[in-house]
């Protein structure tokens, strides 16, 4: 029976010279699941990545892929995964097809199979008809897209993406993003290394947050729950007296079902903490109404992926470090 | 050692050579220049002979070219400063192809995709080295035959027969490769540290200062090298090449590449 995991780590690090680039990486990946590694630069991220691509050696710990060790066999390792670099490290002199057909002969691939392969990967990310061009005379998203089917060539079981869109303007960095949602739908086993938060939210199944370890690995859903914060946010017209915002704020902590601890009012905003804001929404309106606020608008708040990664990181916005 | 794997890189750098036009200029002038040169030169000299003592002493260090005319002694002695030229060549070339080859992929970063393939680093290195060496060697060679050819058809024998001694023959043979395998490994070890390849050829080109010495040696009349001496000039480069070899490829190892090289 074929193993779940594509990629196994278990206490892995790194030091080099007296400081550890990362350490105690444990984390599995099941095939088909989309992996962040979230944090700042210098978190190890990259570190990370080579280690499990086996690139570089691990100083303490091991980890597989495919179910090869990457110390004991990193040929293996090297020819199951496919990595695509925050450059894309193409040959310029080479036209598209000639890159990927390079990177197919490094990869042992036969004649037939390179052609059917650099066609179909071409084709998928729509630079089939400028395959005879030189890499050095496309644009960054089209070199960043090349560069994604060169690493998907040789059918990996796992792809790791290094800061796939770090260097990117926004319309080659949506480029990028959508040929990864692409791939994530498509099945792939993906690893992530970014820094880009919306990118981790919107791309990820988990998210692992990174700084010299790993610090927590949840889904984006599983890191809201654990420490987000969600709330049912009513905005009362600002004609509202302060006597009438007191009368709504007392019959709003008195409805049944609220945590009147909860319950907030600031500036003719009236913030209802709750884990599902939405099914107190009813009970909520009505107490206000009936305490006679006039509602303009009432929606959901949730916290941002940037407060969840602010919170786990130990650092405030603007601080300047991590936080006392 | 995949030679399949070899075959693959040294493929992709001779075609990325050939559209590099700076790169070949380099590579296809210096040749013609070789060639039309020491004829020229001969040419000039013509009829004239040599200062008695110089012909002195060039023919105690050549006795075989006693049997030379005055003019032909004259000419003999002016090309044969030539060989040492037909070693530069051997030793530019390569050095040029390895350093701009290794620091172009140091600044495009397409080394790191490549490492992460199954590819050995000794079969990167084996790939790079002989696209590098195979160019120079060979168009030393090629040189040497035109240059042969057309000294025998414009002078005739004698001078035919002074460019096709052992000297040259080990020269252009035994020294030329070795000479090769020297500037290789140097461009290796000097594009691990340096980020600009016309620096880098500069500081490899230390390996052709010994080659110019050869020349004002040999200008001198006071010491004409033979072919046992090229012979083991050239054990002596290769032995010295190897050890260096060894140094590049610690420094062309995996994770050197990735984590060291800036």
């Amino acid at each position: 029976m074929t193993d779940p995991i594509a990629l196994r780590a278990t206490g892995l690090g790194r030091r080099f010279g007296d400081r550890w680039a990362v350490r105690g990486v444990s984390l599995e990946v099941h095939r088909g699941e989309v992996l962040g590694l979230l944090g700042p630069n210098g978190a190890g991220k990259t570190t990370t990545v080579r280690l499990l691509a086996a690139l570089i050696e691990a100083t303490e710990g091991t980890a597989s892929v495919a179910g090869f060790d990457v110390r004991d066999r990193p040929d293996e390792v090297r020819a199951r995964v496919g990595i695509l670099t925050e450059t894309p490290g193409l040959y310029d002199k080479l036209s598209a097809s000639a890159n990927l057909d390079f990177f197919g002969r490094l990869h042992g691939l036969d004649v037939a199979t390179r052609a059917e392969r650099i066609e179909r990967h071409l084709r998928l990310f729509g630079l089939w008809e400028r395959r005879h061009d030189l890499a050095g005379s496309f644009s960054k998203g089209m070199r960043q897209k090349l560069a994604i089917a060169r690493a998907l060539l040789h059918d990996p079981a796992v792809v790791f993406f290094d800061e796939p869109t770090a260097a990117l303007d926004p319309e080659a960095a949506f480029v990028v993003r959508e040929a990864i949602e692409e791939l994530r739908q498509a099945g792939r086993t993906i690893v992530l290394a970014t820094h880009n938060l919306d990118e981790a939210d919107r791309l990820c199944d988990r998210i692992a947050f990174v700084r010299g370890g790993l610090l927590r690995v949840d889904s984006p859903a599983g890191l809201r729950g654990t420490h987000g914060r969600t709330a049912l946010i009513v905005r009362l017209a600002g004609s509202a007296s302060s006597g009438v915002a007191s009368e709504v704020l007392t019959a709003t902590r008195a409805t049944a079902g609220i945590d009147p601890a909860a319950v907030e009012s600031i500036d003719g905003v009236l913030r209802v903490g709750a884990d599902e804001p939405e099914s107190i929404a009813p009970a909520v309106v009505r107490a206000v109404v009936a305490a006679g606020g006039e509602i303009i608008e009432v929606k959901v708040e949730r916290s941002t992926l940037e407060q969840i990664y602010f919170e786990v990181m130990g650092v405030r916005p603007g601080a300047g470090g991590e936080a006392a | 050692m995949r030679l399949g794997i070899i075959w693959a890189v040294l493929r992709r750098e001779w075609i990325e050579t050939l559209r590099n036009r700076l790169l070949v200029a380099t590579i296809v002038v210096p040749p013609i220049l070789l060639t039309v040169a020491p004829i020229a030169l001969a040419g000039l000299i013509g009829e004239r002979s040599l200062p008695p003592d110089l012909a002195e002493q060039v023919l105690r260090q050549r006795p075989d070219w006693t049997s030379f005319t005055p003019g032909e002694l004259a000419g003999a002695f002016a090309v044969q400063q030539f060989l040492v030229f037909f070693l530069l060549m051997p030793a530019y070339v390569p050095l040029s192809i390895a350093t701009f080859s290794i620091i172009g992929e140091k600044l495009v970063r397409s080394l790191e995709p490549v490492l992460a393939t199954p590819i050995r680093t000794g079969e990167l290195l084996a790939g790079k080295a002989i696209a590098a060496l195979v160019p120079g060697v060979l168009g030393g060679w090629v040189t040497y035959a035109a240059f042969v050819a057309l000294a025998s058809v414009v002078y005739g024998p004698a001078l035919f027969a002074v460019v096709t001694d052992g000297s040259w023959l080990a020269g252009v043979f035994l020294l030329g490769p070795a000479v090769g395998l020297s500037s290789v490994v140097a461009g290796i070890i000097v594009s691990a540290r340096v980020n600009d390849p016309r620096v880098a050829q500069q500081i490899g080109g230390v390996i052709i200062v010994p080659i110019i010495g050869l020349v004002l040696v040999q200008a001198s009349g006071t010491f004409v090298v033979g072919a046992a001496g090229y012979a083991l000039t050239a054990l002596l480069v290769l032995v010295v090449s190897i050890g260096g070899l060894r140094i590049g490829v610690r420094l062309f190892a995996r994770e050197a590449i990735l984590t060291r090289w800036r």
